[in-house]
Protein backbone atom coordinates (compact mmCIF):
# COMPACT_ATOMS: atom_id res chain seq x y z
CA UNK A 1 0.00 0.00 0.00
CA UNK A 2 1.56 3.55 -0.99
CA UNK A 3 1.10 6.32 1.01
CA UNK A 4 -2.08 7.83 2.84
CA UNK A 5 -2.51 11.79 1.32
CA UNK A 6 -4.59 14.31 3.85
CA UNK A 7 -6.82 15.17 1.01
CA UNK A 8 -7.79 13.59 -2.26
CA UNK A 9 -9.56 15.83 -4.92
CA UNK A 10 -11.34 14.14 -7.66
CA UNK A 11 -12.18 16.62 -11.01
CA UNK A 12 -9.83 18.66 -11.95
CA UNK A 13 -12.43 21.48 -13.39
CA UNK A 14 -12.78 24.92 -11.47
CA UNK A 15 -14.23 23.44 -8.05
CA UNK A 16 -11.49 20.55 -7.50
CA UNK A 17 -8.26 23.20 -8.75
CA UNK A 18 -9.59 25.32 -6.60
CA UNK A 19 -9.78 22.71 -3.74
CA UNK A 20 -6.34 21.99 -4.48
CA UNK A 21 -4.68 25.11 -4.12
CA UNK A 22 -6.50 26.01 -1.23
CA UNK A 23 -5.47 22.87 0.75
CA UNK A 24 -2.28 22.80 -0.71
CA UNK A 25 -1.55 26.49 0.68
CA UNK A 26 -2.44 25.32 3.77
CA UNK A 27 0.28 22.51 3.64
CA UNK A 28 -1.85 19.46 3.37
CA UNK A 29 -0.67 16.83 1.04
CA UNK A 30 -2.68 16.45 -1.68
CA UNK A 31 -3.52 14.26 -4.81
CA UNK A 32 -5.50 15.17 -7.47
CA UNK A 33 -7.54 12.96 -9.97
CA UNK A 34 -8.93 14.18 -12.88
CA UNK A 35 -7.56 15.19 -16.87
CA UNK A 36 -4.52 17.03 -18.58
CA UNK A 37 -7.45 19.31 -20.24
CA UNK A 38 -8.93 20.33 -17.14
CA UNK A 39 -12.51 20.13 -18.08
CA UNK A 40 -14.04 19.23 -21.28
CA UNK A 41 -16.69 22.09 -20.15
CA UNK A 42 -13.77 24.79 -19.74
CA UNK A 43 -12.75 24.36 -23.33
CA UNK A 44 -15.95 24.41 -24.81
CA UNK A 45 -17.32 27.93 -23.47
CA UNK A 46 -16.91 30.59 -26.21
CA UNK A 47 -17.10 33.43 -23.87
CA UNK A 48 -16.98 34.02 -20.27
CA UNK A 49 -18.25 37.18 -18.98
CA UNK A 50 -19.14 36.20 -15.48
CA UNK A 51 -15.38 35.14 -14.10
CA UNK A 52 -14.72 38.25 -11.74
CA UNK A 53 -11.35 39.72 -13.05
CA UNK A 54 -11.02 38.11 -16.36
CA UNK A 55 -13.96 39.65 -18.56
CA UNK A 56 -14.48 38.99 -22.06
CA UNK A 57 -12.03 35.61 -21.99
CA UNK A 58 -12.73 32.40 -23.54
CA UNK A 59 -12.46 28.77 -21.97
CA UNK A 60 -9.66 27.66 -23.61
CA UNK A 61 -8.09 30.88 -22.54
CA UNK A 62 -9.03 30.39 -18.86
CA UNK A 63 -8.07 26.94 -19.01
CA UNK A 64 -4.60 28.14 -19.67
CA UNK A 65 -4.74 30.64 -16.97
CA UNK A 66 -6.25 27.93 -14.73
CA UNK A 67 -2.75 25.64 -15.76
CA UNK A 68 -0.27 27.88 -15.23
CA UNK A 69 -1.55 28.82 -11.88
CA UNK A 70 -1.11 25.01 -11.01
CA UNK A 71 2.14 25.20 -12.55
CA UNK A 72 3.28 28.07 -10.27
CA UNK A 73 2.09 26.02 -7.13
CA UNK A 74 3.59 22.92 -8.02
CA UNK A 75 0.25 21.06 -8.37
CA UNK A 76 0.06 18.01 -10.65
CA UNK A 77 -2.90 16.20 -12.05
CA UNK A 78 -3.16 12.55 -11.47
CA UNK A 79 -4.83 11.41 -15.03
CA UNK A 80 -6.62 8.89 -13.60
CA UNK A 81 -10.47 8.03 -13.46
CA UNK A 82 -11.57 6.62 -10.17
CA UNK A 83 -14.12 4.07 -10.13
CA UNK A 84 -14.94 3.59 -7.01
CA UNK A 85 -14.13 5.31 -3.44
CA UNK A 86 -14.62 3.41 -0.33
CA UNK A 87 -15.36 5.10 3.32
CA UNK A 88 -13.15 2.58 5.56
CA UNK A 89 -14.09 5.03 8.90
CA UNK A 90 -10.93 6.85 9.52
CA UNK A 91 -9.85 7.07 5.78
CA UNK A 92 -10.79 6.44 2.16
CA UNK A 93 -9.70 3.89 -0.15
CA UNK A 94 -9.68 5.26 -3.89
CA UNK A 95 -9.66 2.94 -6.69
CA UNK A 96 -8.55 3.56 -10.59
CA UNK A 97 -8.60 0.18 -12.59
CA UNK A 98 -6.28 -1.60 -10.96
CA UNK A 99 -4.54 1.08 -8.68
CA UNK A 100 -5.26 2.13 -5.25
CA UNK A 101 -4.65 5.21 -3.28
CA UNK A 102 -5.33 6.15 0.10
CA UNK A 103 -6.58 9.38 1.84
CA UNK A 104 -7.75 10.96 5.00
CA UNK A 105 -10.44 13.25 3.52
CA UNK A 106 -11.99 13.24 0.22
CA UNK A 107 -13.39 15.99 -2.08
CA UNK A 108 -16.04 15.06 -4.76
CA UNK A 109 -15.54 17.94 -7.98
CA UNK A 110 -16.95 15.94 -10.50
CA UNK A 111 -19.02 17.64 -12.27
CA UNK A 112 -22.33 16.86 -14.12
CA UNK A 113 -22.02 14.51 -17.35
CA UNK A 114 -23.03 11.67 -16.48
CA UNK A 115 -25.89 9.96 -18.40
CA UNK A 116 -29.42 9.52 -17.01
CA UNK A 117 -30.39 5.80 -14.90
CA UNK A 118 -32.75 4.19 -17.00
CA UNK A 119 -35.92 3.48 -15.71
CA UNK A 120 -36.08 0.20 -13.50
CA UNK A 121 -32.29 0.44 -13.20
CA UNK A 122 -32.22 1.95 -9.72
CA UNK A 123 -34.34 -0.10 -8.05
CA UNK A 124 -32.58 -3.50 -9.73
CA UNK A 125 -29.62 -2.14 -8.42
CA UNK A 126 -27.76 -5.52 -6.99
CA UNK A 127 -31.10 -7.33 -8.31
CA UNK A 128 -29.99 -7.96 -11.60
CA UNK A 129 -28.93 -4.88 -12.49
CA UNK A 130 -25.19 -4.27 -12.00
CA UNK A 131 -22.07 -2.09 -13.36
CA UNK A 132 -19.33 -4.30 -13.29
CA UNK A 133 -19.98 -7.05 -15.37
CA UNK A 134 -16.14 -8.52 -14.87
CA UNK A 135 -17.06 -8.53 -11.15
CA UNK A 136 -19.86 -10.26 -11.02
CA UNK A 137 -19.97 -12.60 -13.84
CA UNK A 138 -19.65 -15.91 -11.82
CA UNK A 139 -23.47 -15.51 -9.99
CA UNK A 140 -24.48 -15.57 -13.81
CA UNK A 141 -23.14 -18.89 -14.33
CA UNK A 142 -25.74 -20.79 -17.23
CA UNK A 143 -28.17 -17.20 -17.23
CA UNK A 144 -29.14 -14.99 -19.38
CA UNK A 145 -27.29 -11.47 -19.55
CA UNK A 146 -27.93 -8.17 -21.19
CA UNK A 147 -24.67 -5.96 -21.44
CA UNK A 148 -25.70 -2.28 -22.09
CA UNK A 149 -22.48 -0.92 -23.55
CA UNK A 150 -21.71 2.60 -23.96
CA UNK A 151 -17.69 2.25 -25.10
CA UNK A 152 -15.63 0.18 -26.61
CA UNK A 153 -14.04 -0.95 -23.18
CA UNK A 154 -17.38 -2.86 -23.00
CA UNK A 155 -17.15 -5.33 -25.77
CA UNK A 156 -14.10 -6.53 -23.69
CA UNK A 157 -16.48 -7.32 -20.42
CA UNK A 158 -19.35 -8.92 -22.84
CA UNK A 159 -16.43 -11.29 -24.32
CA UNK A 160 -15.50 -12.40 -20.61
CA UNK A 161 -19.50 -13.19 -19.34
CA UNK A 162 -20.00 -14.61 -22.69
CA UNK A 163 -18.09 -17.34 -21.34
CA UNK A 164 -19.97 -18.11 -18.20
CA UNK A 165 -23.30 -17.21 -19.06
CA UNK A 166 -25.72 -19.45 -20.79
CA UNK A 167 -26.68 -16.53 -23.58
CA UNK A 168 -25.27 -13.04 -23.92
CA UNK A 169 -27.13 -10.02 -25.50
CA UNK A 170 -25.45 -7.17 -26.02
CA UNK A 171 -26.99 -3.82 -26.84
CA UNK A 172 -24.37 -1.30 -28.24
CA UNK A 173 -25.39 2.64 -27.46
CA UNK A 174 -22.74 3.93 -30.42
CA UNK A 175 -21.77 2.98 -33.44
CA UNK A 176 -18.81 1.70 -34.64
CA UNK A 177 -17.56 -2.36 -35.58
CA UNK A 178 -18.14 -4.40 -32.70
CA UNK A 179 -15.51 -7.02 -31.43
CA UNK A 180 -17.81 -9.46 -29.88
CA UNK A 181 -17.19 -13.41 -29.80
CA UNK A 182 -19.65 -15.34 -31.76
CA UNK A 183 -21.60 -16.82 -29.34
CA UNK A 184 -23.01 -12.68 -28.66
CA UNK A 185 -25.98 -11.74 -30.27
CA UNK A 186 -26.15 -7.81 -31.19
CA UNK A 187 -29.13 -6.24 -30.62
CA UNK A 188 -29.54 -2.93 -32.23
CA UNK A 189 -32.35 -0.90 -30.29
CA UNK A 190 -32.95 1.25 -27.98
CA UNK A 191 -33.52 0.46 -24.13
CA UNK A 192 -36.13 1.64 -22.47
CA UNK A 193 -36.69 -0.36 -19.29
CA UNK A 194 -35.65 -3.02 -16.68
CA UNK A 195 -38.62 -5.20 -15.73
CA UNK A 196 -39.19 -7.58 -13.34
CA UNK A 197 -40.53 -8.62 -9.69
CA UNK A 198 -37.98 -9.05 -6.77
CA UNK A 199 -35.51 -9.55 -9.12
CA UNK A 200 -34.97 -8.64 -12.97
CA UNK A 201 -36.77 -10.70 -15.74
CA UNK A 202 -36.48 -8.69 -18.62
CA UNK A 203 -35.28 -5.59 -20.58
CA UNK A 204 -37.67 -3.74 -22.49
CA UNK A 205 -36.39 -2.05 -25.69
CA UNK A 206 -38.03 0.05 -28.05
CA UNK A 207 -38.92 -2.71 -30.70
CA UNK A 208 -38.26 -5.79 -28.64
CA UNK A 209 -38.51 -7.24 -25.09
CA UNK A 210 -35.41 -9.74 -23.85
CA UNK A 211 -36.02 -12.26 -21.25
CA UNK A 212 -33.14 -11.27 -19.27
CA UNK A 213 -31.63 -12.33 -15.77
CA UNK A 214 -29.32 -9.67 -15.09
CA UNK A 215 -28.39 -6.22 -17.15
CA UNK A 216 -25.12 -4.92 -16.87
CA UNK A 217 -25.05 -1.14 -17.84
CA UNK A 218 -21.04 -0.27 -18.22
CA UNK A 219 -21.08 3.74 -19.17
CA UNK A 220 -18.29 6.32 -19.28
CA UNK A 221 -19.34 8.44 -16.28
CA UNK A 222 -20.93 6.70 -13.23
CA UNK A 223 -23.37 8.94 -10.75
CA UNK A 224 -21.67 10.28 -7.23
CA UNK A 225 -24.14 8.10 -5.33
CA UNK A 226 -22.93 4.95 -7.20
CA UNK A 227 -19.21 6.23 -7.14
CA UNK A 228 -18.88 6.39 -3.07
CA UNK A 229 -21.30 3.90 -1.83
CA UNK A 230 -23.57 5.11 0.96
CA UNK A 231 -23.47 8.95 -0.01
CA UNK A 232 -26.60 10.41 0.21
CA UNK A 233 -28.47 12.07 -2.89
CA UNK A 234 -31.07 14.77 -2.96
CA UNK A 235 -32.39 15.25 -6.57
CA UNK A 236 -29.72 14.37 -8.34
CA UNK A 237 -27.32 16.05 -7.11
CA UNK A 238 -24.73 15.28 -3.68
CA UNK A 239 -26.32 16.50 -0.61
CA UNK A 240 -24.20 19.06 1.77
CA UNK A 241 -24.37 21.83 4.18
CA UNK A 242 -23.14 25.01 4.58
CA UNK A 243 -19.46 23.80 4.85
CA UNK A 244 -19.98 20.99 1.67
CA UNK A 245 -19.83 18.65 4.36
CA UNK A 246 -21.82 15.73 2.90
CA UNK A 247 -23.69 12.70 4.92
CA UNK A 248 -20.17 10.79 5.35
CA UNK A 249 -17.49 11.55 7.48
CA UNK A 250 -14.54 13.58 6.07
CA UNK A 251 -15.75 13.27 2.07
CA UNK A 252 -16.52 16.52 1.26
CA UNK A 253 -18.15 18.18 -2.33
CA UNK A 254 -18.25 20.93 -4.39
CA UNK A 255 -19.07 22.76 -8.12
CA UNK A 256 -22.24 21.09 -10.30
CA UNK A 257 -22.11 17.42 -8.78
CA UNK A 258 -23.40 19.26 -5.57
CA UNK A 259 -25.95 21.51 -7.64
CA UNK A 260 -27.80 24.58 -9.43
CA UNK A 261 -26.37 26.94 -10.87
CA UNK A 262 -23.49 25.42 -12.93
CA UNK A 263 -21.43 28.32 -13.35
CA UNK A 264 -17.58 28.24 -12.50
CA UNK A 265 -17.09 31.48 -9.73
CA UNK A 266 -19.50 28.86 -7.89
CA UNK A 267 -17.54 25.91 -8.53
CA UNK A 268 -14.39 27.62 -7.23
CA UNK A 269 -15.63 29.06 -4.22
CA UNK A 270 -17.21 25.47 -3.08
CA UNK A 271 -14.02 24.26 -3.81
CA UNK A 272 -12.49 26.75 -1.25
CA UNK A 273 -15.13 25.57 1.32
CA UNK A 274 -14.61 22.39 0.72
CA UNK A 275 -10.78 22.87 0.80
CA UNK A 276 -11.11 24.77 4.17
CA UNK A 277 -13.00 21.69 5.71
CA UNK A 278 -11.55 19.14 4.85
CA UNK A 279 -8.24 20.78 5.95
CA UNK A 280 -9.53 21.17 9.45
CA UNK A 281 -11.20 17.72 9.47
CA UNK A 282 -7.68 16.96 8.69
CA UNK A 283 -5.98 18.76 11.46
CA UNK A 284 -8.96 17.17 14.00
CA UNK A 285 -7.86 13.50 13.74
CA UNK A 286 -4.47 14.41 15.15
CA UNK B 1 -14.33 -14.76 10.82
CA UNK B 2 -16.64 -17.60 11.14
CA UNK B 3 -17.24 -19.26 7.50
CA UNK B 4 -20.55 -20.90 7.01
CA UNK B 5 -22.06 -22.76 3.94
CA UNK B 6 -24.65 -24.62 2.36
CA UNK B 7 -24.22 -27.33 5.13
CA UNK B 8 -24.41 -25.57 8.32
CA UNK B 9 -26.85 -22.52 7.09
CA UNK B 10 -30.13 -23.93 8.65
CA UNK B 11 -28.43 -24.73 11.67
CA UNK B 12 -26.44 -21.79 12.41
CA UNK B 13 -28.59 -18.66 10.60
CA UNK B 14 -32.51 -20.14 9.57
CA UNK B 15 -33.05 -22.31 13.57
CA UNK B 16 -30.94 -19.44 15.01
CA UNK B 17 -32.98 -17.29 17.51
CA UNK B 18 -31.72 -13.97 17.60
CA UNK B 19 -29.80 -11.40 14.85
CA UNK B 20 -27.31 -13.01 13.12
CA UNK B 21 -25.89 -11.05 10.02
CA UNK B 22 -24.34 -12.64 6.76
CA UNK B 23 -21.48 -11.23 4.32
CA UNK B 24 -21.68 -12.95 0.79
CA UNK B 25 -18.56 -12.84 -0.93
CA UNK B 26 -15.76 -14.34 -3.05
CA UNK B 27 -12.08 -14.33 -3.38
CA UNK B 28 -12.51 -12.12 -6.89
CA UNK B 29 -14.83 -9.64 -5.69
CA UNK B 30 -12.91 -6.44 -4.88
CA UNK B 31 -15.53 -4.57 -3.09
CA UNK B 32 -15.77 -7.51 -0.56
CA UNK B 33 -11.63 -7.10 -0.03
CA UNK B 34 -12.11 -3.77 1.12
CA UNK B 35 -15.79 -4.52 3.20
CA UNK B 36 -13.49 -7.38 5.51
CA UNK B 37 -12.13 -5.64 7.74
CA UNK B 38 -15.14 -3.22 8.39
CA UNK B 39 -17.56 -6.55 9.15
CA UNK B 40 -14.47 -7.41 11.03
CA UNK B 41 -14.35 -4.91 13.58
CA UNK B 42 -18.21 -4.78 13.39
CA UNK B 43 -18.07 -8.39 14.85
CA UNK B 44 -15.27 -6.95 17.13
CA UNK B 45 -17.91 -3.94 18.52
CA UNK B 46 -20.84 -5.77 18.66
CA UNK B 47 -20.24 -10.14 18.59
CA UNK B 48 -21.43 -10.34 21.62
CA UNK B 49 -24.91 -9.84 21.30
CA UNK B 50 -24.81 -10.22 17.11
CA UNK B 51 -24.00 -13.39 15.18
CA UNK B 52 -21.37 -12.63 12.81
CA UNK B 53 -20.71 -14.93 9.61
CA UNK B 54 -19.53 -15.04 6.01
CA UNK B 55 -20.79 -17.48 3.30
CA UNK B 56 -18.02 -18.05 0.10
CA UNK B 57 -20.61 -17.48 -3.06
CA UNK B 58 -18.11 -19.86 -5.24
CA UNK B 59 -18.26 -22.57 -2.67
CA UNK B 60 -22.07 -22.64 -1.09
CA UNK B 61 -24.25 -22.18 -4.40
CA UNK B 62 -27.36 -24.06 -2.88
CA UNK B 63 -27.65 -20.74 -0.03
CA UNK B 64 -26.14 -17.97 -2.91
CA UNK B 65 -29.44 -19.41 -5.00
CA UNK B 66 -31.83 -19.53 -2.22
CA UNK B 67 -31.50 -16.08 -0.54
CA UNK B 68 -30.93 -14.87 -4.83
CA UNK B 69 -27.94 -13.28 -4.26
CA UNK B 70 -27.20 -11.48 -7.71
CA UNK B 71 -24.26 -9.15 -6.47
CA UNK B 72 -21.54 -9.26 -3.94
CA UNK B 73 -20.89 -8.31 -1.75
CA UNK B 74 -24.16 -8.76 0.00
CA UNK B 75 -25.01 -7.81 3.91
CA UNK B 76 -28.13 -10.31 4.74
CA UNK B 77 -29.04 -9.39 8.84
CA UNK B 78 -31.62 -12.15 9.50
CA UNK B 79 -34.10 -11.95 12.81
CA UNK B 80 -34.70 -15.41 14.36
CA UNK B 81 -34.19 -17.18 10.88
CA UNK B 82 -36.10 -14.65 8.12
CA UNK B 83 -34.03 -11.45 5.96
CA UNK B 84 -34.80 -8.53 8.05
CA UNK B 85 -32.77 -6.14 6.11
CA UNK B 86 -30.38 -6.68 2.59
CA UNK B 87 -27.47 -4.41 1.97
CA UNK B 88 -26.25 -4.85 -1.24
CA UNK B 89 -22.74 -3.35 -2.49
CA UNK B 90 -20.01 -2.09 -0.16
CA UNK B 91 -21.57 0.17 2.83
CA UNK B 92 -19.70 2.18 4.97
CA UNK B 93 -18.77 0.90 8.30
CA UNK B 94 -21.46 3.98 10.05
CA UNK B 95 -23.77 3.03 7.91
CA UNK B 96 -23.77 -1.12 8.96
CA UNK B 97 -23.30 -0.02 12.45
CA UNK B 98 -26.66 2.25 12.89
CA UNK B 99 -28.85 -0.29 10.67
CA UNK B 100 -27.08 -2.79 13.53
CA UNK B 101 -27.91 -1.19 16.64
CA UNK B 102 -31.50 -1.08 15.85
CA UNK B 103 -31.48 -5.03 16.33
CA UNK B 104 -29.40 -5.35 19.41
C1 LIG C 1 -20.50 25.41 -23.49
C2 LIG C 1 -20.53 25.83 -22.04
C3 LIG C 1 -20.43 27.18 -21.72
C4 LIG C 1 -20.42 27.58 -20.38
N1 LIG C 1 -20.33 28.92 -20.11
C5 LIG C 1 -20.25 29.33 -18.83
C6 LIG C 1 -20.06 30.71 -18.53
O1 LIG C 1 -19.96 31.57 -19.40
N2 LIG C 1 -19.98 31.08 -17.22
C7 LIG C 1 -20.06 30.16 -16.19
O2 LIG C 1 -19.92 30.54 -15.04
N3 LIG C 1 -20.26 28.84 -16.46
C8 LIG C 1 -20.36 28.40 -17.73
N4 LIG C 1 -20.55 27.06 -18.00
C9 LIG C 1 -20.76 26.12 -16.85
C10 LIG C 1 -19.42 25.62 -16.28
O3 LIG C 1 -18.74 24.98 -17.30
C11 LIG C 1 -19.59 24.66 -15.09
O4 LIG C 1 -20.44 25.22 -14.13
C12 LIG C 1 -18.24 24.35 -14.43
O5 LIG C 1 -17.35 23.79 -15.34
C13 LIG C 1 -18.40 23.41 -13.23
O6 LIG C 1 -17.16 23.10 -12.70
P1 LIG C 1 -16.90 21.78 -11.86
O7 LIG C 1 -15.50 21.88 -11.36
O8 LIG C 1 -17.99 21.58 -10.87
O9 LIG C 1 -17.05 20.57 -12.89
P2 LIG C 1 -16.44 20.30 -14.34
O10 LIG C 1 -15.94 21.55 -14.97
O11 LIG C 1 -17.47 19.52 -15.07
O12 LIG C 1 -15.16 19.38 -14.05
C14 LIG C 1 -15.24 18.09 -13.53
C15 LIG C 1 -14.04 17.31 -14.01
O13 LIG C 1 -13.87 16.13 -13.25
C16 LIG C 1 -13.67 15.03 -14.10
N5 LIG C 1 -14.15 13.82 -13.45
C17 LIG C 1 -15.44 13.45 -13.23
N6 LIG C 1 -15.51 12.26 -12.62
C18 LIG C 1 -14.22 11.84 -12.45
C19 LIG C 1 -13.64 10.66 -11.88
N7 LIG C 1 -14.41 9.68 -11.38
N8 LIG C 1 -12.29 10.54 -11.87
C20 LIG C 1 -11.51 11.53 -12.39
N9 LIG C 1 -12.02 12.68 -12.93
C21 LIG C 1 -13.36 12.83 -12.97
C22 LIG C 1 -14.50 15.40 -15.32
O14 LIG C 1 -14.14 14.65 -16.44
C23 LIG C 1 -14.15 16.88 -15.46
O15 LIG C 1 -12.93 17.05 -16.13
C24 LIG C 1 -20.55 26.63 -19.33
C25 LIG C 1 -20.67 25.27 -19.67
C26 LIG C 1 -20.65 24.87 -20.99
C27 LIG C 1 -20.76 23.39 -21.31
Amino acid sequence: MGKRYDVAIVGSGPAGLSAAVNAKIRNKEIILFGYSDLSNKLIKAPKINNYLGFPNITGQELKENFQRHMEAMDIEITTERINSIYAMGDYFVLMANEKMYEAKAVILATGMEYTKPLKGEVEFLGRGVGYCATCDAPLYKGKVVTVIGYNKEAEEEANYVSELAQKLYYIPVYNGDYKLSDKIEVIKDKPVEVKGENIVTALELANSTLKTDGVFILKDSISPGQLVPGLEMEEGHIKVDRNMKTNLKGCFAAGDCIGKPYQYIKAAGEGLIAALSAVSYVDSMR
Amino acid sequence: MRQIGDSTFIEEVENYQGVAVIDFWAAWCGPCKMLAPIFEELNNELGDKIKFAKVNVDENPTVTNKYRIASIPTILIFKNGTVAETLIGFRPKQEIKTLLEKYV
